[in-house]
């Protein structure tokens, strides 16, 4: 009979890294997949950039499939990955802020590597075609940093929205999913109502025009910490 | 014997329906326990409230001394694989199995290994196209190979042949034998358990109707077989809940444990006595219980 040798317990902080190694453990979901998005989209863009005859500048909106993706990450990373962890005895707090960190690495991969593109891009006059994915004058506006923020708040709310509407889904069910989403489209109404009664269309795109990426992006940050947090308090009683 | 488990006036409710009812026991370190029931008796509510997985409406729960929700200390050292357990969606069972490592201190790659040879798992397919059978046995390596102090198993035999339940009958004893921990085992193969099973917990509609060890349920009753004749002169007038005939041969099962003179007397009418079948016994304990009840049914979770 051999008695059991506990090893070393893995402290709380490493257990967060843990839930970490555990959503890479498959490096396709994170890093491979949408960085073969994005390869697959530059190429693209490069072939029908050479189809246009036209000389001025060209842009691609491409970039943006990247954003889609992570969408459905933000949902499996719930609905499949979430009653995993609660199979490895992992508790709820370590899996949110885990996997939190995990969608934060990948949103920081996402903006060096656009960020790098715009830089090369610049430099080469849109790669000698006038061809422009990941460079424009508005988010560049406060150079690459600003750059790399804009996407990297991008990425993360992405994430977010698919995260949080897997949680209200697998709390509240189908009908509640809907009414809240019902609930943000009518609220979204009542805004432009408001926007539209008082004929400040021009004023609204003004000052967000006025803003800067930079602050836009901290805007867009603020609203991912907030549906963050509500994801943390479904999270706390919710069942695999 | 000290408890691992503690568990007090246990109540879980869905709506209306009420799945645990006001439950309490405990569960004593290094056993190996059946837990028992029919399906929607409240066998895996009971496993994923000890887990923290789910949420008790009211009562206390107790694993090594602690509430176990949300407690890092103590879901380390309980291993809980549900009979439905959901995995990332690209991922192999090398996957699963490098992530179990991460997250079980006791975690033992070589038993993994050998576990994963022992049911021909396939390593190169995502856990998404296994078999049903494939997909049991990935969960039985997580919960056999991570040794956690209490391991849970749900049902874990579903899709496994004969041959494989084997394998996982005899490994779960071997390793228990050189690694003593708690095990629960939820099953409704009763009598294909019975030999490994020290202690027998029944649930039934949410109660806990048996909770004793398994020599002790056994001795509740015993089968008689013999010449028909004697046979029934012996049992007239005990509570009969089994029988079984074959030409003069008959095989008579009666509840209440015999006394030294019983045998005696059986011995010398020439009848034998022979080891009850646990899963006899928990069928009639469990229809007896529901006699004096609503029924209930619907799988409950």
């Amino acid at each position: 009979m051999t008695a059991f040798t506990p090893t070393a317990s893995a402290t709380p902080r490493g257990r967060i890294v843990n839930v970490v190694r555990m959503q890479f453990v498959n490096r396709m979901t994170f890093v491979w997949i949408p960085l073969i998005i994005l390869a697959a989209v530059f190429v693209f863009s490069m072939v029908i950039w050479l189809m246009i005859p036209y000389g001025g500048p060209k842009y691609s909106g491409g970039a943006q499939a990247l954003i889609w993706y992570l969408l459905a990450v933000g949902i499996q990373s719930l609905t499949l990955t979430f009653p995993f962890s609660q199979a490895m005895s992992v508790t709820r707090r370590e899996f949110f802020f885990g996997t939190y960190l995990t969608a934060a690495l990948t949103a920081a991969l996402l903006a060096v590597v656009t960020t790098v593109g715009g830089l090369i891009e610049s430099a080469t006059g849109g790669w000698g075609l006038n061809g422009w994915m990941f460079y424009t004058d508005w988010t560049w506006a406060s150079g690459p940093l600003g750059s790399a923020l804009s996407v990297f708040a991008l990425a993360m709310l992405t994430f977010t929205a698919g995260f949080w509407c897997a949680t209200i889904y697998k709390r509240f069910g189908g009908i509640g999913l809907t009414l809240v989403l019902v609930g943000v489209g009518a609220l979204l109404l009542v805004a432009l109502w408001i926007i539209g009664r008082f004929n400040a269309w021009v004023a609204v795109f003004g000052w967000l025009a006025s803003l800067g990426v930079v602050p836009l992006s901290l805007v867009v940050l603020a609203i991912v910490v907030v549906l963050a947090a509500t994801e943390f308090w479904m999270l706390r009683r919710l069942t695999p | 014997m000290t408890s691992v488990i503690e568990v007090e006036n246990l109540t879980k409710r869905y709506g209306d329906v009420i799945a645990v009812d006001d439950v309490g026991f405990k569960i004593e370190k290094d056993v190996i326990y059946g837990l028992l029931g029919r399906n929607g008796a409240g066998k895996t509510t009971v496993m994923s409230i000890l887990t923290a997985q789910n949420f008790a409406t009211s009562g206390d729960v107790r694993v090594f001394g602690e509430a176990p929700y949300e407690n890092a200390r103590v879901l380390p050292r309980m291993c809980f694989v549900r009979e439905s357990q959901k995995y990332p969606d690209d991922a192999k069972a090398p996957h699963a199995f490098r992530t179990a490592k991460l997250f079980f201190p006791n975690w033992d790659q070589e038993l993994c290994d050998r576990l994963v040879a022992d049911f021909q798992l396939p390593m190169n397919r995502r856990i998404k196209k296994l078999s049903r059978g494939q997909l049991s046995a990935v969960g039985v390596i997580i919960g056999l190979a991570s040794r956690a102090e209490i391991t849970f198993f749900d049902e874990p035999y579903l899709g496994l042949d004969a041959v494989a339940r084997q394998v996982f009958y005899d490994r779960l004893i071997e390793d228990y034998a050189a690694y003593p921990r708690t095990i629960i085992l939820s099953s409704h193969l009763i009598d294909e358990v019975s030999n490994l099973i020290e202690r027998v917990l029944v649930i039934d509609q949410g109660r806990i109707i048996m909770d004793e060890t398994t020599d002790e349920v056994r001795d509740r009753a015993a089968t008689i077989v013999g010449d028909a004749g004697a046979v029934e002169a012996f049992v007239a007038g005990r509570e009969v809940i089994h029988r079984e005939s074959l030409g003069r041969v008959v095989s008579v099962t009666v509840l209440g444990a015999l006394t030294d003179d019983e045998r005696r007397r059986l011995a010398a009418s020439g009848l034998d006595v022979v080891p009850v079948s646990l899963q006899q016994l928990i069928v009639r304990m469990t229809q007896r219980a529901a006699d004096s009840r609503v029924p209930n049914e619907g799988a409950l979770r």
